[in-house]
């Protein structure tokens, strides 16, 4: 490969090669982590790619870097690695902060046993967070799961959502598994969740959501699941079950009332546009293309017209993953959000 | 006291109460607080959206100026002290909720025309008739700007919403002003409504205290008088009075510092944990500690406090002059810019343990933090021939580099046995590379939210003037126990004597 991912280290010696790097570092350097980041991914290329995202979050979360770019399908077995550091000036005395990375190739019977050939080069007593970019195949490893505290993948990319979230319902379902589920879609959505609900916090606006009827919904050619994790969020919260399953669905709301949903492609950025609209008043959330910020409206009878404009984080996966890491905890809504448009799912 | 507003949306998005709209009326508004840290954070909370949908600012003052000019004012301040940068977009959508409101502070008319805006402002904006009032003024200026929103009746909130009050440190001078300011304010809003910012509470590390000693059994099973030899909290700074020289000569460090923050930071360190982690649980505990602390009266000051001044010397390698030759500050002064103490607390945790409390002007650095310095082991071992093993300390530094670190004994390779002391530190900025919020952020959106957790109570505020009281009074009978040292240097000779009678000697920071 092209790409050199650090020195190359014989797997048993990476943690003697990594204790000899810091030696050699000098004092300016400080080893700092406050996880286990697993990346694993199965297309060729990945370490290049995965090792630009470990750099740009290194600086901000702290962490020992395991990437894997893994062949389960090759005949044999074999295994590569190397190792290097990313590492940060902080401070006014020169000091550097330094997170370790370790990079995996591995083909065949050796991409299939992560937990010995990977796990075991954990920084022991951390959380393990474990980004898995590939599609999970059946049959789901118990096993496997067991030694995961959060697992990161992102619905987005998903060709078959339904057989994927199939998948993911089972390994949450999994007796043995305390895993934390966490869909960087979810993350994606959040500041559009945020801008959404800030609307509805003014107490006027709060009593028009009960009465919503008919919400449109923009989004790019590639985010139509993370217009439906929105869908299935607002029907979640306010008590809608889903009664037309179609490209355009409808919902009837705990009154029987139908709330009409469409969803339309839109360029700029994943989700552009929101239009809510009650019996009595009209919300909209606005993001320009290229604009870094959210204005929401509000304005009908009986309701203050009102402007707001919001910050709106950058949509590149290194942003969502830092946000993600920084928020923790678990995020129940996203099971039932799931869950409140399962139908819809292709 | 009005129900929650409850917003489905809400849920499983943050983690906190959500601040309601209101009107925050600030009163000084053309002072260094609102555009040094006021505004600033409010513009942060805004650009994150912490804020409420509707909220309203009218800047309260005396001076003569249209709310364009206070809001350029402002975004040259913010521009300047807010810890993002300005976007053009959001500032102008945060400013436009800006108002700027003048009049002097004892003439009834212009109460009359606020209560028109604030009226305005819940007409427009949708406030909702919520009201929070931040007296960011001089304490002489409490009582008129209390009787004026009592006589307005801008204390009383209407049904269905909220009138707090927002009150800046010093909260009086002593016991005794201090008790009639509370009065003063408590004939004006109940208590529940009173919010006294103290900053260092708003700190993150401060806040993470509790959560050090009450989240990790390791600590707390040794956080008493068993295992702790001796407790030091310090907070010092290379500045000197900085143009402050008029409030700074008439308070001095013991009322400018130990009353409020140094004392609440006492009180985190040696509090028993709370029944919640409801405000009251929280503040009833800290006020036990108050309550326990041995009073210190008479000639027992002399024994157990050190005052002193800083003299003419050099600061990072440059000459500064002393206190006394400060603009404002009277020749003769005898005010302390120096303060070490030591305290005990009579209770059955910290019965023997001595508490050590320093702050201090015109210091080599600045630095604020806790050690927790734990007992020798046995004279056994590796400590047989009293060869003197350094003891375990555990440091929570406030600021800056906010981290904690603990000091162990360990063997140095080699064949032969020789222990050194090591260091396990754990830095915030270098785990977790994001800003923090500044602690009015926090403060600010604690008070829209009804949580008075981090604000200091009533009788905490009186407990800690009665114990400074006592020095205070103390200090008034005589004047020769005033010690100098030049600036840049680490305090008085008597400082170190203070601590040595102890067996102990202050930390280098």
């Amino acid at each position: 490969m092209s790409f050199i991912p650090g020195i190359p280290v014989p797997i048993g010696g990476i943690e003697k090669k990594l204790g000899k790097l810091w030696d050699e570092s000098g004092e300016s350097k400080t080893r700092a982590s406050l996880i286990n980041l697993a990346i694993y991914n199965e297309k060729l290329g990945s370490l290049e790619r995965n090792t630009e995202i470990t750099r740009g979050i290194a600086g901000e979360h702290a962490m020992r870097a395991i990437l894997i770019e893994a062949d389960p399908k090759a005949e044999g077995s074999s295994a590569e690695a190397w190792i290097t550091m990313h590492c940060y000036l902080r401070g006014s005395k020169g000091g550097s902060v330094c997170s370790e990375q370790i990079s995996f190739q591995l083909a065949g019977m050796a991409a299939r046993s992560l937990q010995s050939v990977v796990f075991s080069h954990l920084d022991s007593d951390l959380p393990l967070v474990l980004w898995w970019q590939a599609d999970f195949h059946p049959p789901i490893d118990g096993k496997l799961w067991r030694w995961v505290d959060r697992l990161l993948f992102d619905s987005r990319h998903w060709k078959n959502p339904k057989e994927q979230f199939g998948l993911i319902r089972q390994i949450s379902g999994l007796a043995e598994a305390r895993t934390v589920l966490c869909d960087l879609n979810w993350a994606r959505s959040l500041p559009v969740r945020q801008a959404l609900a800030a609307i509805f916090d003014v107490p006027g606006n709060l009593s028009e959501l009960q009465l919503l009827r008919k919400i449109e919904l923009d989004h790019t050619a590639g985010s139509r699941t993370t217009a439906m994790l929105l869908v299935g969020w607002l029907a979640d919260r306010l008590g809608w079950s889903l009664f037309n399953p179609s490209a355009n669905p409808e919902f009837r709301d705990a009154q029987g009332n139908i709330v009409s949903i469409e969803l339309r492609e839109n360029e700029g950025a994943s989700i552009s546009r929101m239009n809510l609209a009650s019996e009595n008043a009209e919300f909209h959330l606005l993001r320009e293309s290229g604009s870094d910020l959210y204005v929401t409206t509000a304005q009908g009878a009986n309701i203050v017209t009102t402007t707001r404009i919001l910050r709106a984080p950058r949509e590149e996966t290194r942003e969502i993953l830092l946000a993600e890491l920084s928020r923790g905890g678990r995020h129940p809504l996203y099971t039932k959000a799931v869950k409140a448009v399962e139908e819809l799912w292709e | 006291m009005p129900s929650p507003i409850v917003n489905p949306l809400r849920e499983g998005i943050a983690s906190r109460l959500t601040p309601e709209p209101c009107t925050l009326v600030i009163f000084g508004a053309t002072g260094d607080l609102t555009h040094r840290k006021l505004i600033p954070a409010l513009y942060n909370l805004a650009a994150e959206g912490a804020l409420p949908p509707a909220l309203t600012i009218i800047g309260f003052a005396r001076r003569e100026k249209t709310s364009e000019q206070f809001r350029k004012e402002l975004e040259e301040s913010t521009r300047k002290f807010s810890r993002t940068p300005l976007n053009e977009e959001l500032w102008a959508q945060f400013a436009s909720s800006i108002i700027y409101h003048q009049s002097p502070f004892d003439q009834a008319e212009g109460y009359t025309t606020l209560a028109s805006q604030m009226d305005e402002a819940d007409r427009n904006c949708g406030t909702g008739g919520n009201r929070l009032y931040y007296l960011a003024v001089a304490p002489d200026q409490f009582p008129v700007i209390l009787s004026h929103l009592r006589e307005s009746g801008f204390s009383t909130a209407t049904q269905g919403s909220w009138a707090r009050v927002i009150v800046e440190k010093p909260f009086g001078k002593d016991l005794k002003s201090a008790q009639l300011l509370n009065t003063l304010v408590s004939e004006v809003f109940p208590e529940c409504d009173t919010y006294r910012i103290d900053h260092y509470l708003g700190k993150e590390t401060a806040q993470n205290i509790m959560v050090m000693r009450f989240a990790n059994s390791i600590f707390e099973s040794l956080w008493d008088s068993n295992h702790i030899s001796h407790v030091q909290i310090t907070a010092v700074e290379p500045l000197g009075v900085e143009g402050r020289a008029g409030y700074y000569d008439t308070s001095g460090a013991m009322r400018d510092m130990i009353q409020n923050h140094l004392l609440q930071l006492l009180t985190l360190t040696a509090m028993e944990p709370p029944t919640s982690l409801s405000a009251d649980a929280i503040r009833d505990e800290k006020v036990k500690v108050l309550r326990s602390l041995r009073p210190l009266r008479g000639d027992d000051v002399f024994k157990h406090v050190v005052r002193a001044q800083y003299t003419a010397g050099l600061i990072d390698g440059q000459p500064v002059s002393g206190y006394r030759e400060a603009d404002g500050v009277p020749k003769d002064s005898t005010t302390e810019t120096f303060v070490a103490l030591q305290v005990n607390i009579d209770n059955w945790r910290w019965a023997g343990v001595p508490f050590f409390i320093r702050t201090a002007k015109r210091m080599p650095k600045g630095g604020t933090e806790i050690a927790i310095t734990f007992k020798s082991v046995p004279p056994v071992l590796f400590n047989r021939n009293g060869e003197g093993l350094d003891e375990n300390v555990l440091v929570i530094r406030i600021q800056p580099d906010e981290g904690i670190s603990l000091r162990m004994s360990a063997k140095m390779p080699g064949s032969s046995l020789r222990i050194e002391p090591v260091k396990m530190d754990f830095h915030y900025g270098t785990s977790f590379g994001k800003a923090t919020p500044e602690a009015y952020e926090r403060l600010l959106l604690d008070a829209m939210s009804g949580d008075a957790t981090l604000f200091a109570r009533r009788d905490e505020v009186e407990e800690a003037w009665a114990f400074v009281d006592g020095i205070e009074e103390a200090w008034k009978t005589r004047s020769d126990d005033l010690a100098f040292h030049t600036a840049g240097s680490w305090g008085p000779a008597e400082a170190a004597d203070l601590a040595a009678r102890h067996g102990v000697t202050w930390r280098r920071m």
